[in-house]
């Protein structure tokens, strides 16, 4: 009765039936799910998210993917290993259709309510990168990137990003901290669905053959890594890799490498710092550093002149000084001539004046030889008077003992008893045999 | 990584005018210079500091954002207006 009154009128013209209210619908829906037949499924885990009560995943391969649940308690049971259900991991699932109806407050959901989960391998998506990464190194497209030259300072960035997402204010953050502020030129593509490498490349082929810009960015906020599986493209990273301007990949996922971050010239954990890769020099620092070195060279060339000048000057001033070092070693020199002159004058004026005195006290000594001539002579004649040959030849004898001494009385003569008489001729011995005649 | 020799007529990078700004302080640092050399490295660093700050000036105008269909256009515009 109630849903009556407040059912609305159904759209003209329209043959189909209602208008039924949406829950009620949307529980026969379930209703119907629920009733289709339960089924095996295999299939690659990608997005697995485990809540208090939940365990959801999506089960996916090359045609189509299905979203699936399962209650906590039962995937518990299971006892998988923490990295069992990694993304890529292949799967065999056991289980039905159901339909969440919601309400008022709450969102409807579909899912594949699991019941039962067997790990049947390593997910084929993963293998295929995995191939494909090794290709890529092996015909050397890792390398290409790196060999190009990044500019410390470039003009012109481009940046491929999802116009909505949270990457492209990342980068403009991390170029403001650098303190660039040149031209930014945004190339927007999706960045996780089945369009975007396509789109991704593209782009980046757009900015390279604009020949404008220096330098591109690919950025993208963190994910799941299916989410980020489009940068595994086989297509999009050999464009990367054979571009002709280098490329900053961005395209974080803590766990696995997109190929992007492979063949790019550098891959960086985040757009930030994805941006601040992309202008290596801090551009207000190089500014003091560039008006630093200006000062410096100014200041080396202004000393390498006052240098010179300053040898220039010596050099002037040195003729003069040789000059006069000359003149006052000439003066020295003259000084101790003539020192030298006088010093020789009084040595000899003294040789002279001792030759002098000797002469002249010989001369002295002379004159007195002379006067004394005659007076010598004189006592000469009184000497030989005295002399006792002179007196032995007139007849005296000269008596003397053994001893040669001269004996001079009887008495002495009587206790030398031999003694010798010397004659004017000659001496004779003799022996004293008589007593004393005055006896 | 060694900075390639810019052949004659290519402007001087950014980063080679800094790495030869460094040669020639280093060298006028060091004292070893003769008067001739000193003027000349003063010279030739006055014009790499003048090239540093004229490239660091073109970014430091204020950040021009554009979106690649612009910078097409523009550079199409040129172009045409070059060719014209």
């Amino acid at each position: 009765m109630a849903e009556s009154q407040t059912r609305p009128a159904g759209i003209d013209g329209s043959t189909l039936p209602g208008p039924y209210g949406v829950g009620r619908y949307a529980a026969g829906l379930r209703d119907f799910l629920r009733e289709r037949p339960r089924v095996q499924l295999f299939g690659e885990v990608w997005n697995l998210r485990l809540s208090r009560a939940k365990v959801y995943l999506e089960l996916r391969d090359a045609d189509g993917a299905l979203p699936c649940s399962m209650w906590r308690d039962d995937f518990d049971a299971l006892a998988l290993g923490e990295s069992a259900l990694a993304d890529g991991a292949q799967v065999v699932i056991a289980g039905g259709l159901d339909y969440y109806a919601g309400s008022r407050t709450s969102s409807p959901s579909f899912t594949f309510a699991v019941s039962g989960l067997r790990i049947a391998g390593e997910g084929d998506l993963l293998a295929q990168l995995d191939r494909l990464r090794k290709t890529l190194d092996a015909e050397g497209l890792f390398a290409a990137q790196k060999r190009l030259r990044r500019p410390a300072l470039p003009r012109t960035i481009g940046v491929v990003t999802g116009e909505g997402g949270k990457a492209r204010d990342d980068v403009l953050a991390g170029l403001r901290r650098r303190g660039w502020q040149g031209r930014l030129v945004w190339a927007f593509a999706p960045v996780q669905d089945r369009h975007a490498a396509p789109r991704i490349t593209a782009a980046l082929q757009d900015l390279a053959a604009t020949g404008a810009v220096d330098v591109i960015v690919v950025a993208r906020g963190g994910g799941s890594l299916a989410d980020l599986f489009c940068f595994c493209d086989e297509t999009l990273c050999r464009t990367v890799a054979l571009l002709g301007v280098p490329v900053i990949a961005s395209v974080g996922h803590h766990t696995d490498r997109t190929l992007i971050d492979d063949v790019a010239a550098l891959s960086c954990s985040t757009p930030t710092h994805a941006a601040e890769s992309a202008v290596p020099v801090h551009c207000a620092e190089a500014r003091a550093e560039a008006v630093a070195v200006a000062r410096r060279l100014s200041v080396h060339a202004r000393r390498a002149l006052l240098h010179r000048a300053q040898a220039l000057a010596r050099l002037s001033r040195a003729p003069g000084e040789h000059v006069a070092v000359q003149r006052r070693r000439l003066h020295q020199r003259m000084r101790e001539i003539r020192a030298a002159g006088r010093r020789r004058i009084e040595h000899e004026r003294g040789r002279s004046g001792r030759k002098a005195l000797v002469l002249d006290r010989k001369a002295r000594a002379s004159a007195g030889d002379a006067r004394g001539a005659t007076r010598l002579s004189a006592l000469a004649m009184a000497l030989a008077a005295h002399d006792p040959d002179r007196t032995l030849e007139r007849g005296f004898a000269l008596v003397t003992d053994r001893a040669g001494e001269v004996v001079t009385s009887a008495q002495a003569a009587r206790r030398a008893g031999d003694v010798r008489l010397r004659f004017g001729d000659a001496a004779v011995d003799a022996t004293i045999t008589d007593a004393d005649d005055r006896a | 990584m060694t900075e390639p020799e810019p052949l004659p007529g290519e402007p001087v990078s950014y980063e080679a005018a800094t790495a030869r700004l460094e040669e020639i302080i280093k060298r006028l640092d060091s004292g070893a210079a003769g008067l001739r050399e000193t003027l000349e490295l003063c010279r030739e660093g006055r014009t790499l500091v003048e090239l540093c700050a004229a490239e660091l000036e073109a970014v430091g105008q204020g950040l021009e954002e554009l979106r690649l269909d612009d910078l097409i256009a523009r550079l199409e515009a040129g172009a045409g207006a070059a060719g014209g």
